[in-house]
């Protein structure tokens, strides 16, 4: 699944590990989930949208 | 690769030591037990069971983690870690199991499939983590 992450999190000069601490998962998760290798879970995805103040399709995109 | 990197971890690897670690003294005893007092009956069962009781105790806990892990990433990583090591066992021990009906290979002992077990989850972990690797 593609995803802004990326983008959202350089906009916020946050750190992969910063997002991580504020996700409370690890580092190696907010790679897997940006780099689309790992899609999160509805919670996951919401906190993800909470955090950045979207909704989650804005943040994820369907590529089916 | 895989590293302690949470709570959840950490009680699991201390939860894993103390099984293995009872592991080795309940067998040890029961070793003794059978060598000096030649234990037969009821107390012979229920001893050599004992032995094993760490090993389930060790399942449960790695049960126990994967329900204490909040970061379901890692999660993730792990199962297909074990998924990886059940499915090399059980092809290691069925082709095992023809071999020693069909070429008389010798006999594994059933004891050894829980340690083969593990090691394979441990080949298991790199390739899983290779899959998730930018």
């Amino acid at each position: 699944m593609k995803n802004r992450l990326r983008v959202l999190r350089a906009e916020r000069e946050w750190s992969q590990a910063d997002l991580a601490k504020q996700l409370e998962v690890s580092r190696q998760s907010v790679n897997a989930i940006e780099t689309g290798k790992f899609d999160p879970s509805l919670p996951l995805a919401f906190r993800l949208a909470r955090l950045f103040g979207m909704r989650i399709e804005e943040i994820f995109q369907d590529e089916s | 690769m895989w590293c302690i990197s949470n709570p959840a971890q950490s009680r699991y690897v201390v939860r894993m030591f103390v099984a293995a670690l009872l592991c080795v003294v309940f067998s040890s005893l029961a070793a003794v037990g059978f060598k000096f007092w030649h234990l037969t009956g009821v107390v012979a069962w229920v001893v050599a069971a004992v032995s094993a009781l760490p090993i389930v105790g060790a399942l449960i806990w790695t049960g126990a983690y994967l329900n204490e892990e909040k970061d379901e990433f890692q999660r993730n990583l792990f199962i297909q870690a074990i998924l990886g090591g059940i499915a090399m066992t059980l092809a290691t021990t069925t082709i095992w199991s023809y071999l020693e009906d069909f070429v008389h290979a010798p006999h594994l002992r059933l004891v050894w499939i829980y340690p083969m077990f593990w090691i394979f989850v441990l080949v298991a972990f790199p390739f899983v983590w290779l899959r998730y690797r930018s």
